[in-house]
């Protein structure tokens, strides 16, 4: 394992194409595992997401402005005058970008630089996710979550109704089922076919972190003591059957998770800076960081699951090797 | 009605944190003189570095400080709890702001003139990541002598404010007489008996006198004078009432809770929302007092805009302190009763459609 320490709060933790780790930072840089430094934000890196191509990572600062980092350099996709960009999310599948500041979110086409396409909210967007082709964007709101078509400029969008306000949001790999996390520590998710409703509740805290794994048949969430998994197996997914908590710890909160999205392994942040990794068909969990600290604030495993990034709050942050 | 307290939680997941971030909650009616008060925090030498939230989208740096611009944006749960709306801006606001490097000394938070205060202040206890992170310093609520009794008589939002206000700071006290002043003073003490009131001219007073106060910290909850709630007759802050038993002499029914045709320096009049002060001298049987507690909290919290407590429980050396914001409950045994210390149990609710008597009957039933 390898171990740095940075001097401002992690945002996000990446592993780009070529499986090398990137983290995204409070103090608005973006700091490659090769050394290289990208300072792009005037202010902190809010959100960060893979570029559609695997090459660099796109983040969003308090500046308002979203920016492309590789190693080599950075350039500049937007600028939303100061509005804070609160999330940001890439395809690559349609190779679009998505970004929201405030009650708008835009997409741009990197391939395009004169494309751009803005979504109004009645409210504040907390996250978007993009559907499994890249087609549709999914924005999680106060009331429920819009999903829009990704390309067409004037639409209305579909409003998936659910009272209360939606933090987080995710699409099942298979396109059927929409998840969301809320501010009232559960999940809903709507089985989008037929918008069937999925209450997914009995979570003890805030669910900051939710990731699909092993081909999409499992789903993981922070917000217990333990990971939570639901199984996604089915024209039902989760209905009517229970979830596991793995890992679970009296006295402690998981509050990031991570996985490989084709295979088994599966990873947990804590909020005593613990992080823990585990094969989920073999078990058991492994101690990846053994050590307390400040909460973990951004986790990622890479796609073939060989490699886990993570950071803390405090700015502590590593990369270990999964592979046993 | 299904409510979430997950503060006993959150201490057992997260690492204690003494280093949590003070936010103080600026309220006011428009012309009240924040704009004044936020100008001096900017551009004073405090040597601290604040992040300022304001009511106005987009952002900017002065100095060393942080202005930052939300929009108020009011989430109620779908558990349909009143307890549990809370102000979804603060939020994303917050979080970002603890991403940043470095961090702050202190955050103040303007509301708009016409915000609630109540889901602002609720926030700092039922979100998460802004308990984990940050504290609620105190709500400071700035009035104009000038215009605050028209404004307490037109507007609710005029009178929850200064009801929910751990300190009121009485602004433009140059452009009124001193017997004007000890007006307006008695009817904020009618509306609030447990906040201190500052006298300022042109917002002028000291930093440290209005921030990092730990209004909320139950270990300073030192006193609690139920006497401010109505003072004797013929004194300051003496609000009449139908306890008097003498003749206003008016000439006008009262009308309460409507507005009233009478002009800003008219009489004292009891508003819809005021304090009551509950006192017994005699200890107080505990588990009755928490039952009747929360009971009384869960059927009339809405109504409760705060409330703080001292109470000599029967068999403990220790005083029992509490304090409410609608449900929201925090209690535990303080520091033990001095040698010298009158031991007795004081209380004051503010809200409003409280019934004095009823409450007064409750409570003196929990003695031991």
């Amino acid at each position: 394992m390898t171990s740095r320490s940075f001097d401002a709060p992690v945002t996000a933790a990446l592993f780009d194409a070529s499986g090398q780790a990137a983290f995204a930072l409070g103090d608005g840089t973006v700091r490659f595992e090769d050394g290289s430094v990208a300072e792009v934000h005037d202010g902190a890196v809010l959100s960060a997401c893979l570029h559609p191509s695997g090459r660099g990572v796109v983040t969003g600062g308090d500046d308002g402005r979203v920016v492309w980092s590789t190693p080599d350099q950075a350039q500049e996709l937007a600028d939303a005058h100061g509005k804070w960009i609160d999330a940001v999310a890439g395809s690559p599948e349609s190779g679009l970008i998505a970004f929201s500041s405030g009650k708008t979110v835009t997409v741009l086409d990197p391939a395009d630089p004169h494309y751009r396409r803005d979504f109004v909210h009645e409210r504040s967007v907390a996250d978007i996710a993009f559907e499994p082709k890249g087609r549709k964007l999914a924005c999680a709101t106060y009331g429920g979550v819009a999903t829009w078509f990704a390309r067409i400029e004037t639409q209305k969008p579909t409003f998936l109704k659910w009272a209360g306000s939606h933090t987080r949001v995710l699409y099942a790999p298979d396109g059927a089922f929409l998840l969301s996390a809320m501010q009232e520590n559960q999940l809903h998710g709507w089985r989008l076919k037929d918008s069937k409703d999925l209450r997914m509740g009995g979570y003890p805290a805030k669910i900051r972190d939710m990731v699909f794994f092993d081909q999409g048949r499992l789903m993981a969430t922070s917000g217990a003591h333990g990971v939570v998994v639901w199984p996604f197996v089915g024209a039902g997914g989760p209905m009517g059957k229970e979830a596991s908590e793995l890992g679970f710890e009296e006295g402690v909160a998981v509050v990031r998770v991570a996985a490989a999205p084709r295979g088994p392994m599966l990873a947990a942040g804590l909020a005593d800076g613990r992080v823990w990794a585990m094969d989920v068909r073999t078990g058991p969990q492994r101690w990846i960081v053994a050590e307390r600290g400040a909460p973990v604030t951004a986790l990622a495993v890479r796609e073939d699951g060989g490699r886990l990034a993570w950071g803390r709050e405090d700015g502590e942050a590593g990369v270990a090797d999964l592979a046993t | 009605m299904d409510c979430l307290f997950p503060f006993a939680w959150f201490a057992t997941i997260y690492p204690p944190m003494t280093d949590k971030i003070p936010v103080t909650v600026l309220t006011g009616y428009l012309g009240a003189g924040k704009t004044t008060l936020l100008n001096r925090i900017l551009t004073e030498d405090h040597g601290k570095k604040y992040a300022v939230i304001v009511n106005e989208f987009g952002e900017i740096g002065i100095d060393n400080d942080l202005v930052v611009g939300a929009d108020e944006e009011v989430f109620e749960m779908n558990n349909g709890c009143v307890c549990c709306t809370v102000r979804g801006d603060l939020i994303r606001v917050l979080s970002g702001l603890m991403k940043r490097k470095g961090g702050f000394d202190a955050i103040i938070v303007e509301t708009t003139g016409l915000a609630d205060p109540g889901p602002v202040a609720q926030t700092f206890f039922m979100d998460e990541d802004v308990a984990a992170r940050t504290r609620l310093d105190s709500v400071t609520t700035l009035v104009d002598a000038k215009h605050v009794m028209q404004r307490l008589d037109d507007s609710k939002e005029a009178r929850e404010q200064v009801a929910f206000a751990d300190q009121i700071l009485l602004n433009k006290t140059d452009l009124v007489s001193e017997a004007e002043l000890a007006v307006v003073e008695a009817r904020l003490r009618g509306l609030n008996p447990l906040a201190p009131i500052r006298r300022t001219e042109r917002a002028k007073i000291a930093l440290d006198q209005i921030l990092d106060q730990n209004r909320f910290d139950l270990e300073r909850i030192t006193d609690i004078r139920p006497e401010f709630v109505n003072p004797a007759h013929g004194e300051d802050g003496h609000v009449h009432d139908e306890h008097c038993g003498h003749d206003h002499g008016h000439g006008h029914d009262h009308d309460h809770g409507h507005a009233h045709d009478h002009g800003p320096r008219g009489h004292a009049h009891q508003d819809d929302i005021r304090g009551i002060s509950l006192s017994l001298d005699r200890p107080i049987d505990g588990q009755a007092f928490t039952r009747w507690l929360d009971k009384l909290l869960a059927e009339q919290g809405p109504d409760i805009l705060r409330a703080k407590g001292i109470i000599e429980i029967a068999g403990e050396d220790r005083r029992l302190v509490f304090q409410a914001v609608h449900m929201i409950l925090e209690g535990d045994l303080q520091r033990e009763w001095g040698p010298n210390e009158r031991r007795w149990s004081r209380a004051v609710f503010i809200g409003r459609n409280l019934d004095e008597a009823n409450l007064k009957a409750g409570f003196e039933a929990c003695a031991a």
